[in-house]
């Protein structure tokens, strides 16, 4: 036995007993619990958009239906499949032709502490939150609804702050390069604190 | 592509916790790191090339917090490593006092010593990982691997 496979071993006595997924789920949800003013504001923008683009298609499975998202700048259609459990998975065709997947969801904390799934409207607004691409020519972009913004030489230290508005509604986000981002309605979040 | 927050705590969490508990040494504080990495990925809408990609930049996110976390004040430090050591059930003697050996390296021998000997990436690979040059990284891959040839002697001697 090499020493790579004797290492291997002696590691593999380390595990973790935690539910991670749970918990992520339920931190995921408590972080917009904490922003009950925000997700009013976002819900509102979006049920006005759901109610004009939801087309109901074929139910498999869950309820699977035809809506129009933002997805880098452009309105485009795609398939959302919303589960029982609150977990969506969404099927877009590209510009370019190739179909894009993703999936998610999860459970809403109510105040008493009972779980309960996320409903569309909060898929919904997940869908449309800001988004942070880093592309294949080092360029970073900020999508959002139609705006498509070209951030990649306003980091200083790391850090680039931007504001946002759509239909009048402000949106502070805080971008770490390639480590992540956070949002806000009301201030940018520190860059110590965000995601 | 992306996994399911789901799908990627099956396939990555231990393997996270291994990462994180090498470098915090607490079970606790190691758990702390891996679940807030699960959060960021959770959060996040974050599309990734590959598999290959995916897990690097778990990795790298694990690596980061677990630094972050071993210089916080507020480390729960709830149990000892001892504590924890005697926990563990070990296939073989030996792997107890290999395990014990890699967690008395300085931390940045352990983390380059644990993706090189656990992970399987090569010099490049951590190096890409850990942001570093690849002469560091060789260099603390040799000095750990120095530090570990005294702790184990003669069995180090025997099967490497």
């Amino acid at each position: 036995m090499n020493l790579n496979e004797r290492y291997q071993r002696a590691f593999s006595a380390v595990h973790t007993s935690t539910d991670y997924y749970k918990g992520a789920k339920q931190m995921n949800t408590m972080h917009k619990i904490k922003l009950p003013k925000a997700v009013a504001i976002c819900l509102a923008v979006v049920l006005a958009l759901g109610t004009a683009s939801v087309a109901y298609a074929a139910d498999v499975g869950g309820i699977q239906r035809t809506v129009q998202i933002w997805f880098e700048g452009d309105r485009t259609d795609a398939i959302l499949d919303i589960r029982d459990d609150g977990s969506y998975h969404l099927s877009q065709k590209k510009k370019d032709g190739t179909v894009r997947e993703e999936g998610g969801g999860g459970v809403a904390i109510e105040p008493d502490g009972k779980e309960r799934p996320l409903t569309e409207d909060e898929i919904m607004e997940h869908l449309n939150e800001p988004d942070v691409s880093y592309q294949d020519d080092g360029t970073v972009w900020v999508y959002y609804y139609d705006q498509a913004l070209d951030i990649t030489d306003k980091f200083d230290n790391g850090v680039c702050y931007v504001k946002l508005i759509h239909d009048g509604n402000e949106l502070y986000l805080t971008v770490k390069y390639r480590d992540g981002y956070s949002f806000s309605p009301n201030r940018y979040i520190s860059a110590d604190n965000g995601n | 592509m992306r996994l399911s927050t789901e799908e990627t705590v099956q396939r990555y969490g231990d393997r996270l916790f291994r990462i994180a508990f090498n470098i915090c040494r607490n079970p606790a504080d190691a758990d702390d790191v891996v679940q807030d990495t699960f959060i960021k990925y959770h959060s996040s809408k974050k599309e990734f090339d590959d598999e290959t990609n995916l897990k690097a930049w778990l990795i790298r996110v694990t690596i980061n917090r677990a630094k972050d976390i071993t210089l916080s004040f507020w480390r729960k430090h709830k149990e000892t490593l001892e504590e924890y050591v005697e926990t563990l059930v070990f296939e073989e003697p030996e792997d107890s006092r290999l395990f014990e050996a890699v967690m008395q390296l300085p931390q940045k021998y352990r983390i380059a010593i644990h993706l090189y000997y656990y992970e399987g990436y090569s010099v490049r690979e951590i190096a890409d990982i850990l942001k570093k040059r690849e002469n560091t990284v060789k260099s603390q891959l040799g000095r750990g691997r120095m530090l570990l040839k005294e702790m184990l002697k003669e069995e180090w001697d025997n099967e490497s």
